[in-house]
């Protein structure tokens, strides 16, 4: 009898623990689910980005291929119409109309904005799985643009080989999508902070069609990408992503 | 003897003509010589800013990190331990060494971002190596240990960065992650290398490595020897194979190698030299050919003359030759006569670079001050030998023309 008092509390203790860690959800299920909606394998993207650098403003337009790790991506407005570049893997080329030239782009190349954006190279380039290159852990709940929100943080694991050492999620709880992203250097500055606009639910997942990317070491740059029109599992004709189509 | 006396009576019938063509071959002398001093006094001053200012003597370097060090990856550096510093202490000639950090980076001033190349010094070792400290324009030399920057004074200029501003420098990690450096700026340099005036900044050693995650590594040992820079390549042989004795994958090598694109440049420019040389040298050799028709069409007579006294048709050719010959003497006393005068100028007051061009050019030579001109008496020796032996071919076919004429149709002109 003498037994049961004891047991009794600790039973209880044990089911209130449990019931809890069945509740709460975990970084990584979080991420999982972002990345059910965000992570897109196969698609054709239509898009619009529109540079702000001080008081001059560039509208970009291109259209985009992206198959796995691959990607093809056109320029298609006026001025940099033509322009292509193409990702294989871990590879990146660039194609000029003007200098008839493909120029892969290694190195410290890669640290760049891409075409004069707020993106780098390196930023466009991550296909990988977050999961696989961080240890993500919910820091706390916040509210974002008036969505309550997950707020994630990701330590890079060791070894791993990342631009950003730390990132900082806000992942809506609801509809499964980052809202907002902090990038910071493994010294601790925030080097960059992008948000989504807005908000769509395009063949039943939720995507961001409109987001701001801002390089916060430099004042007065953002870049603003929108997603004009995009169609999941297109037909990719054979040889898309090779040097020779890129010609 | 008669023939030599003859010639040079000939050679002083016609002064004005004589002198103006040994002008011609001595324009010609005095340019090259002129050329010449330029560019041995830009090969010695690019030599010396490159020994001073960027490689030292000897660079020792991993030999797959030199084939890429313009890139300047943080792959195949060089563990500094106390077993290496010693082998290269005992090298001959040994005077200093500095281990430094080269890192490819960004450098952000809040509103523009450029790249630039960063190196991470220890400003102790450094200074007995290299000269950078002799060319501060404004503030002193970074502390290790202390988030400090120094940079050219044009970079700083257009950036819009003062002594006592905070820079930022965004590098990425040996595992390609992004970091930072934050430094305050506690010199400017103003120094004859366009390299480091335009396109680096120093930061601390330790610094540098931290913000890299790297140990007790560096990219390049930079030594300097207390022997004439010529002597560098034996040294470096010598080093190189006792480090490979010493089981290190390392090699050194001498600034000869740092300075190989300047060399290649300076002997495309000794081609070039030669060119003009030989340019001017045709137009001399059209004069001496058009004096030495002259005088034979004037003397035809006493060519005649002195043929049916019975001199020989070769001993009338060498009449011709030695005037020729003597012209180029007197256009090469001339030349080199003047052109030492040049020579003596420029070796003395120099030239601005930017009498070839505007402000800050350069032609991606590593100077940036005056030039002073060298000397180089062989440069004397042969273009004056040149310039003779050119006189005297350019005569031998008119001169032959001339010699073969019948002496009655010479004597009668016809």
């Amino acid at each position: 009898m003498k037994n049961y008092k004891v047991i009794l509390p600790v039973l209880g203790l044990l089911i209130i623990l449990l019931s809890n860690l069945a509740l709460a959800i975990t970084a990584e299920e979080i991420i999982n689910r972002r990345d059910d909606n965000e992570y897109i394998v196969s698609a054709r993207v239509e898009s619009e980005m529109v540079i702000i650098n001080g008081g001059r403003k560039m509208v970009k337009t291109m259209i985009s291929l992206t198959d796995g790790r691959d990607g093809l991506t056109e320029f298609t407005n006026p001025r940099d119409r033509g322009t292509k570049f193409l990702k294989r893997g871990d590879d990146l080329w660039m194609f000029f109309p003007d200098a008839e030239d493909v120029v892969k782009i290694s190195g410290h190349m890669l640290n760049q904005g891409m075409m004069g954006s707020d993106f780098s190279y390196q930023d466009i380039m991550e296909s990988d799985k977050l999961t696989d290159l961080y240890n993500f852990e919910v820091i706390g709940e916040e509210e974002f643009a008036g969505r309550p929100c997950y707020l994630l943080e990701g330590i890079a694991k060791e070894g791993a080989e990342v631009s950003y050492y730390r990132r900082k999620i806000w992942i809506d709880k609801e509809r499964f999508i980052g809202l907002k992203m902090e990038l910071y250097a493994q010294s601790g500055r925030l080097l960059k902070v992008s948000r989504a606009e807005k908000v769509e639910k395009i063949e039943g997942r939720w995507l961001p069609t409109e987001s701001v990317m801002e390089n916060k070491l430099r004042r007065n740059t953002r870049t603003e990408f929108k997603i004009i029109s995009i169609e999941f599992n297109p037909e990719i004709p054979g040889g898309t992503f090779t040097l020779q189509n890129l010609q | 003897m008669f023939i030599i006396k003859l010639a040079l009576r000939n050679l002083f019938r016609h002064k004005k003509r004589t002198i103006i063509t040994a002008i011609v071959i001595s324009l010609a002398i005095f340019i090259y010589l002129l050329s010449d001093s330029l560019m041995l006094g830009i090969e010695e001053l690019s030599y010396a800013n490159i020994i001073n200012l960027e490689s030292g003597h000897l660079q020792v370097v991993n030999p797959d990190y030199w084939e890429e060090r313009q890139e300047a990856p943080l792959e195949n550096l060089i563990p500094l331990s106390e077993d290496l510093k010693k082998k290269i202490r005992e090298i001959e000639g040994f005077n200093a060494m500095a281990g430094q950090l080269r890192f490819s980076a960004s450098l952000n001033n809040g509103i523009d971002e450029i790249p630039i190349m960063g190196l991470g010094i220890n400003p102790e070792e450094t200074e007995r190596v290299l000269t950078i400290d002799e060319y501060f324009v404004e503030g002193s030399m970074l502390t290790p240990g202390k988030y400090e920057a120094v940079l050219g004074k044009s970079l700083a200029d257009l950036m819009d960065l003062k002594v006592g501003d905070y820079l930022t420098l965004i590098v990425r990690t040996k595992e390609n992650t992004f970091n930072t450096i934050d430094a305050v700026i506690t010199g400017l340099l103003k120094t004859p290398h366009p390299d480091i005036n335009d396109n680096t900044v120093f930061v601390p050693l330790d610094i540098a490595r931290q913000a890299l995650n790297l140990e007790e590594e560096v990219s390049q040992i930079v030594i300097r020897l207390n022997r004439d820079k010529e002597e560098a390549r034996e040294i470096a042989a010598e080093l190189s194979r006792d480090l490979t004795e010493g089981g290190f994958n390392l090699k050194a090598y001498p600034w000869q190698e740092s300075a190989e694109t300047l060399t290649a440049m300076m002997q495309m420019q000794d081609i070039e030299n030669f060119v003009i040389l030989g340019i001017i040298l045709v137009i001399a050799a059209v004069g001496i050919i058009n004096t030495t028709i002259l005088s034979a069409i004037e003397r035809m007579e006493e060519i005649g003359m002195m043929k049916a006294l019975g001199l020989k048709e070769g001993e009338i050719i060498r009449v011709f030759m030695i005037e020729a010959t003597g012209i180029g003497i007197i256009g090469g006393l001339i030349g080199c006569f003047f052109g030492g005068i040049g020579v003596t100028i420029l070796n003395q007051i120099g030239l601005s670079m930017n009498t070839f061009g505007g402000q800050d050019t350069t032609y991606g030579l590593p100077i940036l001050e005056r030039i002073y001109g060298g000397w180089n008496p062989g440069a004397f020796i042969f273009v004056f030998v040149f310039g003779v032996v050119v006189a005297l071919l350019s005569s031998i076919l008119p001169a032959r023309w001339a010699a073969r004429k019948d002496p009655v149709k010479a004597i009668y002109h016809r």
